[in-house]
């Protein structure tokens, strides 16, 4: 029997949602510096902050079923033009916060030699991209090579077509594929423990998209939450972003 | 009325309300797409093209896990040889062990250059490939099947097959003509739970084949990549698919009275 209440009693102490001052939506790319800045922030002004963590799609998702949070960050702007057209964010709370860079990952030592982009059609290499219909980085993966006009090429050097982000970086990290298309702050940590090698895009070629915040209409709690983007994108926090490998926006 | 105690209460109260709430689960499963929805997702060219894959894929891996599950498991039944439990251990592994994990190691040894070149000469490629898939599936459903078939053959009383000897057949003979036939709802039974398990490996799939679109697409790979296009109705259908699938298969384990 009291294993039983003992059972309850943990079952219970698993943090249930309410009961927190602010709620945030966040890209789950994002979740290394924004656990930090949650802390952080937590701290400054006492006070409990619960984040989701999803993919960009599913916490518009979770939007738009009436599922309600105080601060909205995506993975990238589209999604809160899209929640602003439907009325779900304040207009004039969308703020800039870093930069979202896509790089080409290659193994460590370069086994397929990938100097650029035109490297990745090239017939002797396999390559990892994402898929397009999954995740943000698929979808820009194709775009941009399409603006290159190399996307058909590449097309047909692509050996796996991963539904997320990590998948991609495990098969670059373990040399399965001599390349794959991968934001620059998800390899940041890989890169410093010298796992794989970041190949930079020349800015004309590339497409860099900008990490958004905002504050939803149906906040609670508007003016924390304001606080709370301004925090997010003050320079306190920029350096905070710019240790996981994300960039400043040019002010 | 008979009086009943209150752990006679719980006995009966506990398994009935745990019933009551998976069957809840699964049937909300059925009630969220309408029937259209349904109809559609089935007969888009994503779930003709995953559908017919896991069938051939599993079918393919079941056959391969009875060829290797029935020796083994008669082995591990009857012959005693030295480092035998631990071959016993090492088999039941992957029961244990997180699918991801299966796959990962599966990775990294049917990638490395060179076994895959080995391989390659021979006409088998398992990294990213359909061949990867009943390769994943292969590892995933075998402990299964020799665990059934080794606690079939444990029921069987040796002394029919020593009778058999006696009479005058080889081993081989009393192993295909007495022990095989009297172990038939066992086999089958493996056979069944090694198909279900087949369709259902995802975990291995995903890391080992890829899980990429249209390519290494099987069932559970169209329910977690439709997840992520935001394409509800795909995803259930394919769920909808594994439950029936799944359904089948243990009324069938059921019947045949053979255990785990």
């Amino acid at each position: 029997m009291r294993l039983i209440y003992l059972l309850i009693s943990l079952l219970m102490a698993i943090p249930a949602w309410a009961g927190s001052d602010l709620t945030i939506y966040s890209g789950a790319g994002l979740m290394k510096p924004m656990e930090t800045l949650r802390i952080n922030f937590e701290k400054e002004h006492d006070i409990k902050i619960k984040v989701h963590y999803g993919g960009s799609g599913e916490i518009f998702g979770m939007l738009g079923t009436g599922q309600c949070c105080d601060v909205f960050i995506p993975g990238a702007e589209k999604y809160t033009n899209d929640a602003k057209k439907n009325g779900w964010v304040k207009p004039g709370t969308d703020q800039k916060v870093v930069k979202h860079i896509p790089v080409i990952v290659v193994p460590k030592g370069n086994p397929g030699n990938i100097k650029s982009l035109s490297d990745l059609a090239r017939k002797d290499v396999k390559i990892a991209l994402g898929d397009p219909r999954a995740c943000a980085i698929g979808k820009l993966s194709k775009k941009l090579l399409q603006k290159n006009n190399l996307y058909e090429g590449v097309k047909k050097r692509i050996v796996v077509s991963g539904p997320t982000v990590n998948q991609l970086l495990i098969y670059v990290a373990m040399n399965r594929v001599q390349g794959a298309i991968i934001w620059e702050d998800v390899v940041a940590w890989a890169e410093g423990k010298g796992k794989v090698e970041v190949i930079r895009i020349p800015e004309n070629e590339n497409i860099i998209k900008t990490v958004p915040c905002s504050v939803t209409t149906c906040s609670k709690n508007p003016e924390l939450a304001r606080q709370f983007t301004q925090y997010i994108a003050s320079d306190q926090a920029i350096e905070i972003w710019e240790k996981w490998g994300f960039k400043r926006c040019a002010k | 009325m008979r009086k009943i105690g209150w752990f006679e209460a719980v006995l009966i109260v506990l398994p009935i309300f745990l019933t009551g709430a998976l069957l809840a689960a699964i049937i909300s499963l059925f009630l969220v797409p309408t029937l259209a929805e349904i109809w559609e997702s089935l007969l888009s060219e994503e779930m003709l093209f995953s559908l017919k894959l896991t069938m051939w894929t599993s079918s393919l891996s079941t056959a391969l896990v009875f060829m290797v599950a029935v020796p083994t498991g008669y082995s591990l039944s009857r012959i005693n040889f030295w480092g035998k439990s631990m071959v016993k251990a090492i088999i039941d592994l992957p029961i244990a062990f997180p699918e991801l994990v299966l796959g990962l190691c599966l990775l990294l040894l049917f990638g490395n250059p060179v076994l895959q070149n080995f391989f390659g000469r021979l006409g088998f490629d398992f990294v990213f490939t359909k061949q990867g898939i009943v390769l994943a599936q292969f590892f995933t459903a075998l402990p299964y099947a020799v665990r059934i078939i080794k606690s079939t053959f444990d029921y069987i009383p040796p002394r029919l097959e020593f009778v058999s000897r006696s009479l005058g057949y080889s081993m081989f003979e009393t192993f295909l003509k007495v022990s095989l036939p009297l172990a038939k709802s066992g086999l089958l039974a493996a056979t069944i739970i090694a198909f279900a398990r087949s369709i259902g490996t995802f975990g291995t799939v995903l890391i080992l084949a890829g899980g990429s679109y249209m390519q290494t697409e099987i069932l559970p790979i169209t329910l977690y990549l439709n997840i992520s296009y935001g394409n509800m109705p795909m995803a259930i259908t394919s769920g909808i698919i594994l439950v029936i699938v799944s359904f089948i298969a243990i009324l069938i384990f059921e019947k045949s009275e053979a255990s785990i």
